[in-house]
């Protein structure tokens, strides 16, 4: 699902051999997942959702991937259409990849293909009505993975120990040693960690507009965009958001780095979570913000 | 670098956002255990009517001595609302209206023929019961506490109850404590005509305790046990009832096992609850029930099946001894077995609107219990079905 995996299993209260057959536990379980949710890999649920589109066949989703579909639903919802796992064909009309490269002028054309609300749905199938309309579960199935893995490891007796999946975290209990897991928030501007957050059965998740971006007519602009106007946003450079799951931590930050900052001020706030927004240049807030120790 | 002087732990958010949220996922395994026990007010106001009608097959002519056979229905009404206060409280009014018309046995005798047989209330009983209560319900990050107080008025019986409960999670979230303890008096004044009373007034105490501990054993699985000890003092005989004098004291135990297994193959879980009890009166019983809880597109229709059986009171007879200091005809005091079908169906009509449909058949027969015992001969079958709709809005 795009990134590197980390899995980590404190040793000290586990025998080494029973940890080493979980970590084969948990390499199998990403690899099933990347293999069903990733848009990537030709043949996974989504690449087949994506490939009938406009045939008028239906995929058929059970509870896992409905529940999945229903949350990105949920979130289409409370975030006024702004994240959108339709989105996707977007990305024709802004080439963030050949940073520099926009074709605004094909916006019109790719917005046609994008909505949420007109995917159609018999009982529990799904099947996008246009040809070229796209599924991307980005902001949802890595940490939904992330989740999963804890999981795992809880369920095989797990006491202490960490998965990371291209900066989403989560943590079982407290280290070895019985203190906190120390997990940096990343600065997005530079290699360097912002901060670093102290984490017992937790889950940090980040989302950032400023890896990548692409410049037109002299401006720059992030990577995320808009799904009702086709341009980029122009919400916070990054977003970290704490729940006691990654996928609903990963799911708030990610709506909040498509918010106007304001906006995304409010929605932070109503979702009651630890939160940090950070603007490069700026003083990152929110509740993290409040609980470090040092002034950044 | 900064970093975070306290350690942040696992988060139960009371926000109605996340809650939300958190409902898309509630079917999936992996967040089974954490939703269920996120303790949080509930997001939205619940309002809800429910119809039950509860009606007892007519008693066997075979066994009918003198007086109608027709036995009691019980028609039930129930409306009720429970709406979050704040972020932190809830509050519930329940009002349930029981109106219950039919005859009742008397008293056991003997037959011409020497089997014994029934001597019925003769005229048809009517009583009205109109019971009120009301629940608060405090919520913390890591479990919560209700305090409830109802009361009970009908012709010949008034019952007020006082009840506390708290429960709460290991830090974890995996595993779950909660306690009861509930109090109530009952003030009985029988209503003389009907059938010869021999009490004018009495009264009823009871005090009651539960522990429980629900444990979440895999991400699929989830086991429960309770013990509940209850013991009431006062007035414990049935006042309709000619031969019918029991201890004034009435100590019960009981013992509960539930396991709850989903099964993502079949979108459906599997429900098994067992529960022992015990009483100082002699009394003690088996109860298993198995149910099946299956998903279909926009309900959930679960099936079960249960069976009881009891032992005898140590001083229930067929025909009640009265040389004995206690004694009692009973059929509900007498050995038996019984197998209830029935099976539930929640309706989502709309996001707002849910329709609950319940219908059980339960049959009762001494042959099919575990312990001997001389057969009751007023042994009760009856019918129950309710019909629900609640409406939920924020």
């Amino acid at each position: 699902m795009g990134g590197p995996a980390l899995v980590v299993i404190d040793t000290a209260s586990q025998a080494r051999h029973t940890a080493e057959t979980v970590l084969d536990q948990a390499a199998d379980l990403l690899s099933n997942l990347e293999s069903r949710y990733s848009r990537y890999r030709p043949g996974s649920l989504v690449s087949q959702i994506n490939e009938r589109s406009g045939s008028g066949v239906y995929t058929d989703l059970d509870t896992e991937a409905g529940a999945l579909f229903e949350l990105a639903g949920q979130l289409w919802k409370e975030s006024d259409g702004l994240f959108d796992i339709t989105s996707g064909p977007l990305r024709y009309a802004w080439d963030f990849q050949l940073a520099g490269k926009a074709s605004p002028s094909k916006i019109d054309q790719v917005l046609d293909l994008v909505g949420f609300s007109s995917i159609e749905w018999r009982e529990k199938s799904c099947h996008l009505p246009k040809a070229g309309m796209e599924v991307d579960l980005g902001g949802i199935a890595k940490e939904y993975a992330v989740d999963r893995t804890i999981e795992l490891l809880r369920n095989a007796g797990v006491t202490s120990g960490l998965v990371e999946l291209a900066g989403d975290v989560a943590v079982i209990g407290a280290q070895g040693d019985e203190t906190p897991w120390s997990i940096g928030i990343q600065d997005p501007s530079t290699p360097d960690a912002l901060c670093s957050v102290s984490l017992v059965n937790a889950a940090l998740a980040t989302s950032g507009n400023y890896a990548r971006t692409v410049t037109h007519d002299g401006k720059k602009y992030g990577h995320l965009l808009d799904p009702r106007s086709g341009w980029p946003v122009s919400g916070p450079d990054s977003v970290s958001v704490i729940d006691s799951q990654c996928l609903t931590a990963g799911a708030i930050a990610t709506v909040g780095c498509l918010k106007q900052r304001d906006a995304a001020v409010n929605w932070l706030r109503d979702s009651d979570l630890p939160w940090l927004l950070y603007d490069v240049g700026t003083q990152p807030i929110g509740p993290i913000a409040e609980l470090l120790s040092s002034a950044i | 670098m900064a970093v975070t002087n306290t350690p942040l732990r696992g988060l139960s958010p009371a926000s109605p956002l996340m809650r939300r949220l958190g409902q898309s996922l509630a079917v999936l395994p992996a967040y089974q255990g954490t939703a269920a026990l996120a303790d949080a007010p509930p997001t939205f106001t619940e309002v809800g009517l429910r119809y039950s009608r509860y009606s007892e097959d007519s008693l066997d002519s075979e066994k009918l001595i003198f007086g109608s056979a027709n036995r009691y229905d019980i028609d039930i009404t129930q409306l009720w609302i429970e709406a979050p206060v704040g972020a932190s409280w809830s509050v519930a009014l329940d009002v349930q209206n029981d109106y219950q018309s039919g005859a009742s046995p008397w008293f056991v005798g003997a037959q011409a023929d020497g089997e014994p047989g029934v001597i019925m209330s003769g005229a048809s009983i009517q009583d009205n019961r109109v019971e009120v209560g009301v629940t608060t319900r405090y919520f913390w990050a890591d479990g919560n506490a209700g305090f409830a107080i109802s009361h009970s008025d009908e012709d010949d019986y008034e019952a007020t109850a006082l009840a506390f409960d708290v429960s709460w999670n290991s830090a974890d979230n995996s595993r779950t404590w909660s306690t009861a303890l509930s109090s109530s008096h009952d003030n009985v004044r029988p209503t003389q005509g009907v059938i010869p009373v021999f009490i004018e007034e009495d009264g009823l105490d009871t005090q009651s305790a539960h522990f429980g501990v629900s444990q979440i054993l895999s991400r699929t699985a989830v086991a429960r046990i309770g013990l509940n000890y209850t013991y009431s003092e006062g007035y414990l005989s049935d006042p309709y009832k000619l031969r019918d004098a029991r201890p004034d004291t009435h100590e019960r135990l009981a013992l509960s096992l539930g396991y709850r297994r989903f099964l993502p193959d079949f979108d459906a879980s599997l429900q098994a609850d067992y529960r022992y009890y015990a009483d100082s009166w002699g009394i003690d019983s088996h109860t298993l029930e198995l149910g099946w809880a299956q998903n279909l597109s926009s309900s959930l229709l679960t099936p079960y099946v249960r069976y009881y059986s009891q032992r005898q009171a140590d001083f229930f007879n067929v025909v009640s001894d009265t040389s004995t200091t206690h004694h009692a005809d009973d059929y509900r005091l007498s050995s038996y077995g019984a197998v209830t079908l029935g099976a539930r169906w929640s309706i989502l009509l709309s996001e707002q609107w849910t329709l609950e449909l319940e219908a059980e058949r339960y049959e009762t027969s001494q042959s099919s219990g575990l312990y001997s015992g001389e057969k009751a001969p007023a042994l009760v079958d009856f019918w129950r079905g309710t019909i629900a709709l609640i409406w939920r809005f924020e």
